[in-house]
């Protein structure tokens, strides 16, 4: 007999461990991931997408932007076609004003849609015009009222 | 405890019942992997973009080396398919499927997370004693260490129970509101599908959605500990069987449902060819059960022995069980649709109609 407990005891009680303690912080994820949370929530959302730009004196306007596209100025002032899907080509993270489902659950959709928003502000190379960019993202979990949540990036320098 | 951990670390056991498991296993990781191939093609590589990866971005490959990640993938997918280095291959394809989550969340799901646990748990058994190419290496022997075969079953447990546990927490699953909702907005899909407007009105309402809900939780749950225990085993995967084939149907899943089927295979007794068909050869019937049974028994829970034929009229085939009995008649099929996986769907009914049979014959008498 080998010893006691042996190779296989460990593997088998890490594997476990490491699952259990996968499952049990699994709400503390937005997206839930290593959790086997199947069909979470029935939610959905719509986003929309504003972009600040600098107004008369310098005030900052929010303008809302049609299907993720916008035309801005380079540090030329040459006219330039910006596009939201440059950077995010997963079409669930890039479908604006269209209501979806949020698979994974609405907190999830709103974290990644977050960190895209973050991801498409620092990648504005030839858009001098926009300050920030913002979206307006309609949840509604599981039937119940919709409602409105703001995210904004970091304003650009 | 102390023999309960002896016998988990020291178990042989014979390992032809998981040959199959292992040939799906492998078929849904060449599966992912093309669809990874076409994602990479259609929206490009994933790196280039936005991306959220869970490991330093150091860590994340370039396009090329992803590329020939994914050609990779077909590659040893191919080979646990067809049982070549079938254990290497599974636990590298492993490897090479969480690393690919790892390096963008945002193509993270559970069904692929739980192919690429499946699948190292797999390599850790003797998933390469059957169902391989001749010649394709590994050894000859039928038995090996079943060690491997408990964690993983161990881990389909964990699955339920994640999930059950998960729903039965949240009091929008518990009153039936997900699930009202979910019909409510896919309603008009189902009606577009053929689906009777009276059927999916009645689905829509509350209280058959609460009830469904908790049926469902309760499912969930069931399948927990159910397949553990050898009364409860067939019955609990039967409804489990049929529960996963409704979410197939109902919902966007990917592979999930096939794969925990699949995985079903693990709680099958690891005894081959411990139950014997005999079958009347000068008869047709005879015959086309024989081939039937050769045909479906991927699992070689029979052993085929033609007898003699003779003048008395009787039964085209006679099971002798493990415990030694014989059946004829409606229970052999019972119990042919209780051994062999692509019948097994039909196993309740079945075994429900050859209850009723005196000494389970409905055609013949004794």
């Amino acid at each position: 007999m080998r010893a006691f407990p042996s190779a296989r005891l460990l593997f088998a009680a890490m594997w476990v461990g490491a699952q259990l303690a996968l499952i049990l912080t699994a709400a503390r994820r937005p997206d839930g991931v290593f959790g086997f949370r199947m069909f979470p929530e029935s939610s959905t959302v719509a986003v929309t997408l504003y972009r600040d730009v600098a107004g008369e004196g310098g005030v900052s306007l929010r303008m809302p932007v049609q299907d993720g596209t916008w035309t801005a100025r380079d540090r030329s002032g040459a006219p330039k076609m910006v596009s939201w899907k440059d950077r995010v080509r997963r079409p669930e993270l890039a479908t604006f004003d269209t209501e979806m489902s949020a698979s994974y659950g609405a907190a999830a959709q709103i974290m990644r849609w977050q960190a895209a928003l973050e991801d498409v502000a620092t990648h504005l190379d030839g858009d001098a015009d926009t300050r920030r960019l913002a979206l307006e993202i309609t949840v509604r979990r599981n039937g119940h009222e919709p409602r409105v949540v703001r995210l904004e990036s970091q304003e650009r320098r | 405890m102390k023999d309960a951990l002896r016998r988990f670390r020291d178990e042989i056991a014979d390992g032809t019942v998981l040959g199959p498991v292992r040939a799906v296993v492998g078929l849904l990781l060449g599966w992912q992997a093309l669809v990874a191939a076409a994602e990479l093609s259609r929206l490009g590589y994933f790196g280039d973009a936005f991306h959220m990866p869970l490991v330093p971005e150091a860590l994340v490959p370039s396009h090329r080396v992803y590329a020939l990640s994914l050609a990779l993938r077909v590659c040893l997918a191919v080979m646990v398919t067809l049982g070549i280095w079938a254990r290497p291959a599974l636990a590298a394809s492993a490897l090479l499927a969480a690393w690919a989550l790892l390096c963008d969340r945002l193509q993270f799901h559970h069904n692929r997370y739980s192919l690429a646990c499946y699948a190292l748990l797999l390599s850790l058994t003797p998933c390469d004693r059957s169902w391989r190419a001749p010649e394709a290496g590994g050894p000859a022997l039928r038995e090996g260490p079943f060690w491997g075969v408990r964690l993983a079953q161990v881990q389909v447990s964990l699955v339920y129970l994640a999930s059950g546990g998960s729903k039965l927490l949240d009091p929008d699953w518990r009153t039936g509101l997900v699930l009202a909702d979910r019909v409510a907005r896919h309603a008009h899909l189902a009606v577009d599908a053929g689906v009777p407007r009276a059927l999916v009105d009645f689905l829509a309402r509350a209280d058959v959605t609460s009830a469904l809900a908790k049926a469902a939780i309760t499912m969930e749950l069931v399948l927990v500990l159910g397949p553990w225990l050898r009364p409860t085993r067939v019955i609990v995967l039967w409804f489990g069987l049929w529960f996963h084939a409704v979410i197939q149907l109902t919902a966007k899943v990917e592979t999930f449902s096939i794969l925990t089927v699949a995985m079903y295979g693990l709680f099958a007794t690891p005894d081959r060819a411990a139950r014997t068909i005999s079958f009347d050869p000068s008869t047709f019937r005879g015959r086309l059960a024989a081939a039937t049974v050769m045909l479906l028994d991927w699992l070689e829970r029979f052993e085929l022995r033609p007898w003699e034929p003779d003048d008395r009229r009787g039964h085209a085939i006679v099971i002798v069980r493990r415990d030694g009995t014989t059946v004829t008649g409606i229970r052999a099929f019972a119990m042919l649709t209780r051994c062999l996986p692509a019948l097994f769907p039909l196993w309740a009914p079945a075994a429900l109609v050859a209850s009723f049979t005196k000494r389970g014959d409905l055609s013949t008498r004794a």
